[in-house]
């Protein structure tokens, strides 16, 4: 029993690191709240730079889970903590004993209507990078229908006080990127625009698929946030920006409108940090005792973080922090003994 | 029977007090003369005619009564706090006018001495036996009594505030506290004065008891002396500190009430009749409780202080206090006096110097560019239309006025049919709606009253749906009241060429800039809660009540700045279920994202709103209701529960 | 001077002279958010003046910072004050305080 790990979130930084602990010995209890396992990687269609589906990478992490208790639809009810372990209660009505516990509950996507400004939920033509990606999968949405002109709006829900986040979601720009690429393989005669403050392609490859969008795709970048849409007489967006390259605000009619939600901490997140007395920060997301050499490490002992529980994050990130985390629970483990 | 006890009816002690009432009458008078001066001659011959007019007389001497001595108002706020400032405001005015008809019963040649009937007991021994005798004795107790219950409230309410309805009380300066407490000695120092005479001077039920005390161990006829001086020298320390306290309101407020009901308006921020209302505020504290700046800590800006700040001249703080205002006109409507703060705050603001004034002359060429004929319009439009539909986006640089994509521009945006056939329509009512500048930033708003006005099947045209011209109260707000009148110029001279015949606004600030300060003849001015009640209530638009619980919030500037209250609610309760918020109508709270503030940061309108919230959610409803653009977009980012539109609740419930 | 028949043209650089200009620092005391503002033009795409006029209120933050502000300056004759601003402005500066706070401290 006293082998036992809790991994808290079932996403890829959750299993990946569930793997890992059970390889090294350990027999982890993978807790989700959804009734898959995947997280916002189950939802996706194909990841940035190199456009890899997302079910190849979901269903490699998920190929081996022997080892592994899952338990879906599940939430966490209680912890108690006890001299050198923590009690922990599950909503399916099981518990267990664990010495170390491990938090991969990820982000929750912006809800795009609280931008009241951009019409989500309200003009028949708005859909978020989420609803795109279902597209992108193969649901039917009839709000993508045959559109012209395509505008993708960065930062929604980002880089924003109002909306209650000051904090840059990171992938974002890349995802609008890689988005407008692949509605433009769709559509190919639409104009296809990205409404940017700052375009941050800070990783290896990103900025190559800037180019491509730019010099094969012909995406058209503008520098300028979309303050608001409204709808034509015949039904049509126009949407307004100022074009601060240029320094003339423009208006533009567009058939398809998607916006960048960003990524905010789950709201779950002070539930679980009330019990496990590990305060989250004033964006929401966990903190790490030393966000540079440590990131996986809480500032109780026991508790660790993986993934985007700790602020936005890539794929590969997510998954490398996984898998640093089973091996930081495996040297906490040795080191107060079984 | 009754004779005087004192030869030549003078004591010394009487000077403390004769002086200290020559000084506060020379005092009220040099104020009178100064606010009369500072009047315009226009003001000054209403203020007078005002005075000569027979109806108003009543009228004046009626609120005089009421408010000055009864207090209403304070009343219906909280029963004790309204019998503390009642009984001691008008058992004082009873004391002194029992004292002058004694006098003038007993010895009516000495009513020309003023300090007389104040200390009528110790000049004149009367007989109790007769019953006039007996019922002054009593009277005269009585309202000391009455007056001394007062006190006690007020020593009471000094430490437990809350119990009489307040949660926080004004910060008292130095001086304000010398009156105070002089004030709070005069009554009880009275009681023993007049004990100590009660014996030689007669009494009733409080003064006798008393005297019989104290005479059992003061044998001494020296401490009559003593008393009377403690009691003169109370009184004279209250009026030598009452022109520099809050306690100069009791004569003020005299001249504002007359002042008020004559029709004058602030002008300056701190001459004439504004100065009438300074010197009338009695710094009770009300505002302090009503302002929502101050919910989550003691407010220094509360209508009270600016008052202090206003008196004292103290540009700075008086800027900062007048700038930072909400507007929401909670205070001005708690106010036992109704000062009106909002008014003197405008006042302030438009005293302000710029060296750089808004001009809307380009409004004018924008004005006659719309005038054009209705044909190249539509060409344009047409143009506009193939040129979209082709594929082209059309990246329109919109600062250049008179370029060709007018659509964008567009003045009028007819909907279902053309402006000729809506021409000949006439008859039926025609519907212009203006939008306002904040829903374009909450797009569900229009869509929703354009589905309504369709499912109503009322004719209408928009007035703003391409580029809107501000109604221009947030100009009119900031105290620049010339700009603003130039925004009113150019949206009448719109709203009369669209030959309409209501204008429907959905916005609360702009209704009430369109009702106060625009003259439309001919239009009639709706807001949409009240148009749409009323085609409710024809039968026009039919809504079917759903189970959920909805609470209606009120907006400042349509609820306590136009007074609507019933028709969102009339509304609303067809739709679904209304529960009350904690506080509503007259003192709902503002959402905190008021146009009315220049100076309030981010930070700190969002514990505004929170703390609005918090008020609105008390009955746990389903969905917040409002009916005003700001306040939803400003409830939609803090809210955790759904924030709809008043327009959006009757959509969804649309039969 | 001498006359040779011919003008040159101006350099149309911004000619930026750091710590100088008074009018830009005091401003600054009087309204310390105008420091926050990372030019996303959110306030100058809702502008209501903006729909009719040059009116640009990122241009002309921008423009009073480099000291370069006598060409960019008249633009806020035309603010109606509508207060649009304030509401998008992704960093809650109290843009329309700004405003008038210019209109206060610059001359034309």
């Amino acid at each position: 029993m006293t082998k036992n790990v809790v991994v808290i979130g079932g996403g890829a930084s959750g299993i990946e690191a569930s793997r890992r602990l059970r390889d090294l010995g350990y027999s982890p209890v993978l807790v989700e709240k959804e009734d898959h396992l995947g997280g916002h990687l189950a939802s996706w269609n194909r990841l940035f730079p190199q456009m890899i589906p997302a079910k190849d990478i979901l269903k490699s992490l998920t190929s081996d889970m022997k080892g592994i208790e899952v338990f879906l639809n599940t939430e966490v009810i209680s912890i108690n903590r006890l001299k050198d372990s923590y009690v922990v209660k599950f909503s399916n009505g099981l518990s267990a004993q664990v010495k170390a516990i491990l938090i991969t509950t990820g982000f929750t996507l912006f809800p795009a209507q609280k931008k009241q400004e951009y019409g989500y939920g309200i003009y028949d033509r708005v859909i978020t990078n989420a609803d795109l990606e279902a597209w992108f999968n193969g649901n039917k949405d009839k709000r993508v229908t045959d559109p012209q002109v395509i505008g993708f709006v960065h930062c929604v829900g980002s880089r924003d006080e109002k909306a209650g986040n000051r904090q840059c979601s990171k992938v974002c720009c890349a995802t609008a990127v890689k988005q407008a690429i692949e509605i433009k393989e769709k559509f190919p005669d639409a104009v296809v625009y990205c409404f940017y403050m700052d375009l941050r392609m800070f990783g290896r490859g990103y900025e190559d698929m800037y180019l491509k969008a730019q010099k094969d795709y012909g995406i058209r970048f503008l520098r300028g946030r979309v303050s608001e849409v409204s709808e034509d007489i015949n039904g049509r967006l126009v949407v307004k920006a100022d074009d601060t390259l240029l320094g003339k605000p423009v208006k533009i009619s567009m058939d398809l409108l998607v916006l960048m939600s960003g990524m905010i901490a789950p709201e779950s997140n002070m539930e679980l940090s009330k019990m496990l007395k590990v305060l989250p920060g004033e964006d929401g997301f966990f903190s790490p005792a030393n966000a540079i050499s440590n990131p996986t490490l809480s500032n109780r002992d026991g508790v660790f973080f993986a993934g985007a529980a700790t602020g936005p994050k890539t794929m590969p990130e997510t998954l490398s922090e996984g898998r640093a985390a089973a091996l930081e629970i495996d040297s906490y483990l040795k080191r107060v003994g079984d | 029977m009754m004779h005087e006890r004192v030869f030549g009816s003078f004591d010394l002690f009487v000077l403390p007090f004769l002086v200290g009432m020559v000084f506060v009458l020379l005092f009220c008078l040099f104020g009178l003369l100064r606010i009369l001066y500072q009047l315009s001659r226009e003001e000054r011959l209403k203020f007078y005619a005002s005075l000569l007019n027979p109806a108003n007389i009543i009228k004046n001497l009626k609120d005089i009564f009421f408010d000055c001595l009864i207090h209403v108002k304070l009343w219906r706020r909280n029963p004790l706090l309204g019998y503390m400032h009642s009984s001691i405001a008008f058992g004082w005015f009873m004391l002194i006018v029992l004292g002058h008809l004694e006098t003038w019963f007993y010895i009516p040649e000495r009513m020309e001495l003023i300090y007389y009937p104040i200390f009528f007991r110790y000049f004149m021994q009367v007989s109790g036996t007769t019953v006039g005798g007996a019922l002054f004795f009593f009277l005269m107790d009585f309202f000391l009594l009455v007056v001394l219950s007062g006190i006690g409230l007020a020593v009471f309410k000094r430490f437990r505030s809350r119990a009489l309805g307040m949660k926080r009380t004004t910060r008292l300066t130095l001086l304000d506290y010398v009156a105070l407490y002089s004030l709070w000695l005069i009554f009880p120092l009275r009681w023993i004065a007049e004990g100590f005479t009660a014996g030689v001077a007669g009494g009733s039920f409080m003064t006798v008891p008393i005297n019989m005390l104290l005479s059992s161990f003061m044998k001494n006829p020296e401490n009559i002396t003593i008393a009377w001086w403690a009691y003169s020298m109370a009184l004279s320390i209250f009026m030598f500190s009452l022109p520099f306290t809050r306690y100069m309101h009791i004569p003020t407020e005299i001249l504002l009430i007359p002042m008020r009901n004559a029709g004058l308006k602030v002008r300056r921020h701190n001459k004439g009749y504004a100065l009438a209302q300074l010197y009338s505020c009695p710094s009770c504290g009300v505002c302090i409780d009503a302002c929502p700046m101050g919910l989550h800590r003691r407010s220094a800006d509360a209508t009270v202080y600016m008052v202090r700040q206003f008196k004292r001249a103290n540009q700075a703080r008086s800027l900062e206090i007048a700038e930072k205002c909400l507007m929401c006109q909670k205070c001005s409507s708690l106010c036992p006096i109704s000062i009106d703060a909002t008014e003197l705050r405008l006042a302030f603001r438009s005293r302000q110097k710029y060296n750089i004034l808004p001009d809307f002359q380009y409004l004018k060429r924008y004005l006659a560019l719309s005038a054009e004929d209705d044909s190249a319009y539509a060409q344009a439009q047409n143009g506009q239309t193939e040129e979209n539909s082709s594929g082209n986006p059309v990246m329109a640089v919109v600062s250049s006025i008179g370029s060709k994509v007018k659509s964008i521009g567009q003045k009028i945006m007819s909907l279902g049919s053309s402006s000729k056939e809506q021409q000949e329509n006439i008859g039926s009512e025609k519907v212009l709606y203006y939008a306002g500048c904040m829903t374009s930033l909450t797009p569900v708003v229009r869509e929703s009253v354009e589905k309504l006005l369709k499912a109503s099947g009322v004719e209408w045209s928009n007035m703003d749906s391409g580029r809107s011209i501000c109604c221009g109260r947030p100009l009119f707000l900031s105290g620049k009241m010339e700009q603003a009148r130039q925004l009113v110029e150019a949206n009448s001279e719109i709203i009369h060429n669209s030959g309409a015949s209501i204008l429907l606004v959905s916005c609360a600030i702009c209704y009430r800039m369109f009702k106060e300060k625009y003259s439309l003849e001919g239009v009639r001015v709706m807001h949409y809660t009240e148009y749409f009640n009323e085609l409710i209530k024809e039968g026009r638009l039919k809504v079917k009540r759903s189970a959920l619980k909805y609470v209606y919030h009120d907006p400042c500037d349509l609820g306590r700045g136009c007074g609507i209250y019933e028709e969102p609610r009339e509304a609303i309760e067809r739709a679904g279920h209304l529960v009350k918020a904690g506080k509503e109508r007259k003192e709902s709270i503002c959402c905190g994202g008021s146009v009315g503030s220049l100076a309030l940061s981010y930070e700190e309108r969002v514990h505004i709103t929170e703390h609005s919230l918090e008020n609105l959610t008390v009955n746990a409803p389903d969905c917040i209701v409002t009916a005003c653009p700001l306040c939803l977009t400003t409830y939609a980012k803090q809210s955790e529960i759904k924030v709809e539109d008043f327009a959006q609740v009757l959509v969804e419930n649309l039969k | 001077m001498v006359n040779f028949g011919y003008g040159l043209t101006p350099s149309s650089a911004v000619k930026i002279i750091e710590g100088e200009d008074k009018l830009y620092r005091k401003l600054c005391e009087m309204e310390p958010d105008v420091k926050k503002c990372m030019a996303c033009g959110s306030c100058a795409a809702s502008c209501t003046a903006g729909d009719f006029t040059e009116m640009n209120l990122r241009k002309l933050i921008l423009s009073l910072q480099r000291g370069y502000y006598q060409q960019a300056l008249p633009m806020v004759k035309n603010c109606m004050l509508c207060g649009k601003c304030n509401i998008v402005c992704p960093r809650g500066i109290n843009t329309r305080h700004l405003i008038m706070s210019i209109q206060k401290i610059y001359n034309l």
